[in-house]
């Protein structure tokens, strides 16, 4: 489970999140919602344990993400917004790295690699280096990595963005198989069709605020629209008014 | 445990490193560039100086002064041969490297005990000559007071009243000492290597993680900031000891092989003075890549990084520019500043000189202390928000 509670944090004298308050549940799927800018990737970065938030609190199966990066990021995986890899080593190497690095080793890290690289079909390319790997591939061989310590809470910045059709429905299945294993699964994304067939529960953000909490017919009804973009159009019309 | 899994993260910048063809480049090249520079050199100047040693004077006018050319004759190392026609010409074109030229009124000035014209022309611009016109001129000086002296006793004279002055010369600088003036600047070889052996894993899992995207990816695994950067600076840290060692051991065989005693030395460097210099250099191999990291991790982008880590390698260099203005040998207060301190003791051992061990204590707890709160500095730059997301 992840919480936020009343998140807040400029840069200078740009207030990039205002006020973010919103739970992520186990065994659902939540899509963050919002424009460029809204204040999505500095919410998860905050999430993270990578950035202080000026105000606020955010926790990771109760575990307060500011006061301990380390236990909050042990319960959490993590494909952010920029994932690059290693071009002189193997995926194989990249997964087990990461093992290593959450403190796993020997047989049980081995077949950790092993189950991931199998998930997401990279039998074929396991003991090439990645440089050159298609962005598909790249992609995979970070949220395999992001994977390997089977975290509770599973947290992806955009995962689909610029895949292409194969690779994203790859990475959909993984996000539906996350959700069945129960897990809470906490992703940003700006494609309406993606959030709309996939989230239990969507946050709307927009100017560094949540706007709309709920489902995609809630949404809808809320607002009175009859497709979840045009929903979405106009609660982010709104908060743009109100700002104004 | 502060630092773990710092295993982890070593091996895999091993394991990086060792795959990166421009890491072991420049590990090869900084391990090579000394020994090979040292030999060469090192065989050129004693061949010329075994020119010096076997000279063959070319004299002009022998007919004038037989007695003289005699005399030249029975010197050991010494041919005399015919100079060249127009002798200032010959040397002016490097025909020559002296000639000797006896004017005709040598032997009637000499029989009458006036000073007989001798010239002697000469380059003083050729470095190659200098060996040479110095052992020439001495000789002639030689023949000059041995005539002296033989005028004076012919006279009833004691040669002694004609030399007021009795002069010894004692020279202090051992002839190992001597040497290492021309050995000066394998100190800077050695520091060198430990500066370039490990730039490019320094470079690259710094600001090169950055410039690939790969560092908030690891920033967001449970392990402490402190672990990473130490994980790094170990990994490049070997490669710069890899090149210290490379770099000093062909060093001290390119020493063995070169033919030291044509150069006057009554040299001798054995592994005891082999063990003082690594003792002095490994721990400078820790500092390099220490400092190296900190600047990577500061810059914003790898060519802001690398063009840094260019003008960084002015450094080991700087002490060897000082040398010949400001000689660096026998300095104990030196040894706690990183850099001038290895330089220095590296000069007094290849100086013969063995400095007290405490000098090497003193040196090798001063430079890793400095390596360590760079290493305290870069963790710190590792939380900072500028520095992970590039603000």
């Amino acid at each position: 489970m992840i919480e936020f509670e009343r998140i807040e944090k400029s840069f200078g004298r740009v207030q990039a999140v205002r006020e973010v308050t919103f739970t992520a549940r186990d065994g659902a799927v939540t899509g963050l919602l919002g424009p460029n800018g809204a204040g999505k990737t500095t919410s998860l970065r905050i999430l993270s344990g990578l950035m202080k938030p000026d105000a606020g609190a955010v926790r990771v199966d109760g575990v307060d993400a500011v006061a301990d990066p380390l236990g909050a990021q042990a319960r959490m995986g993590m494909l952010p917004d920029s994932h690059g890899l290693y071009p002189r080593l193997t995926p194989r190497e990249h997964i087990r790295y990461f093992g290593e690095l959450h403190g796993l080793k020997g047989k049980e890290l081995e077949q950790r690699v092993d189950g991931l690289i199998s998930a997401l079909s990279l039998d074929a390319v396991a003991g090439r280096r990645v440089d050159g790997f298609s962005h598909g591939e790249r992609t995979k061989v970070a949220l395999a990595r992001a994977l390997v310590h089977r975290p509770g809470n599973v947290v992806l910045d955009e995962p689909t963005n610029g895949l292409d059709v194969m690779s994203t429905r790859a990475v959909r299945d993984l996000i539906r198989r996350l959700r069945e294993e129960g897990r809470c699964v906490l992703f940003s994304s700006h494609i309406m069709q993606e959030v709309s067939a996939l989230c239990d529960s969507i946050i709307v953000i927009a100017h560094g605020r949540v706007v709309a909490e709920g489902t995609s017919e809630e949404l809808r009804e809320k607002t009175g629209k009859t497709t979840l973009e045009d929903a979405f159009v106009s609660l982010v019309g709104l908060e743009e008014e109100r700002t104004l | 445990m502060m630092l773990t899994r710092l295993g982890a993260v070593l091996r895999k910048e091993m394991l990086d490193g060792i795959r990166d063809r421009r890491s072991l480049v420049s590990l090869l090249i900084s391990a090579l560039v000394g020994p090979l520079l040292v030999t060469f050199l090192f065989s050129r100047i004693a061949e010329r100086q075994r020119s010096a040693d076997e000279v063959s004077v070319p004299v002009v006018g022998m007919e004038h002064a037989p007695a003289f050319v005699d005399w030249l004759k029975q010197q050991s190392g010494v041919e005399v041969v015919a100079g060249p026609a127009d002798a200032e010409n010959a040397v002016r074109e490097r025909n020559a490297d002296l000639v000797v030229v006896i004017d005709k009124e040598f032997s009637e000035k000499f029989s009458r005990s006036i000073p007989a014209p001798v010239r002697m022309i000469s380059d003083g611009t050729r470095d190659s000559a200098r060996p040479k016109v110095r052992r020439v001129r001495a000789l002639l000086q030689r023949y000059s007071a041995e005539i002296a002296t033989l005028r004076l006793i012919s006279h009833g004279v004691s040669p002694a009243v004609a030399n007021p002055l009795k002069l010894d010369d004692i020279e202090v600088s051992s002839s190992q000492q001597r040497a290492a003036t021309i050995l000066g600047f394998i100190p800077m070889f050695i520091i060198m290597a430990a500066f370039v052996g490990g730039l490019q894993i320094a470079t690259d899992s710094t600001a090169g993680e950055r410039e690939r995207a790969s560092f908030e990816p690891l920033l967001l695994n449970p392990v402490p900031r402190v672990s990473l950067v130490v994980g790094k600076w170990l990994a490049a840290s070997t490669f710069a000891v890899a090149a210290v060692l490379f770099s000093a051991v062909l060093c001290f065989f390119a020493i063995q092989r070169v033919p030291l005693h044509d150069m006057g030395a009554r040299f001798r460097i054995g592994p005891p003075e082999l063990l003082s210099i690594l003792a002095v250099t490994i721990p400078m191999a820790f500092l390099a890549s220490a400092l190296q990291m900190t600047i990577a991790t500061f810059a914003r982008s790898y060519k802001e990084a690398q063009s840094y880590l260019g003008m960084l390698m002015l450094l080991p260099t700087l002490p060897g520019a000082m040398a010949p203005i400001y000689p660096l040998t026998n300095q104990p207060w030196l040894a706690p500043i990183p850099i001038m301190g290895q330089y220095s003791l590296v000069s007094d051992v290849l100086g013969g000189k063995m400095p007290p061990v405490y000098l090497f204590v003193v040196a090798a707890v001063a430079t890793v202390a400095t390596a360590m709160l760079l290493i305290a500095f870069t963790t710190r730059l590792f939380q900072r928000e500028r520095i992970i997301f590039g603000r």
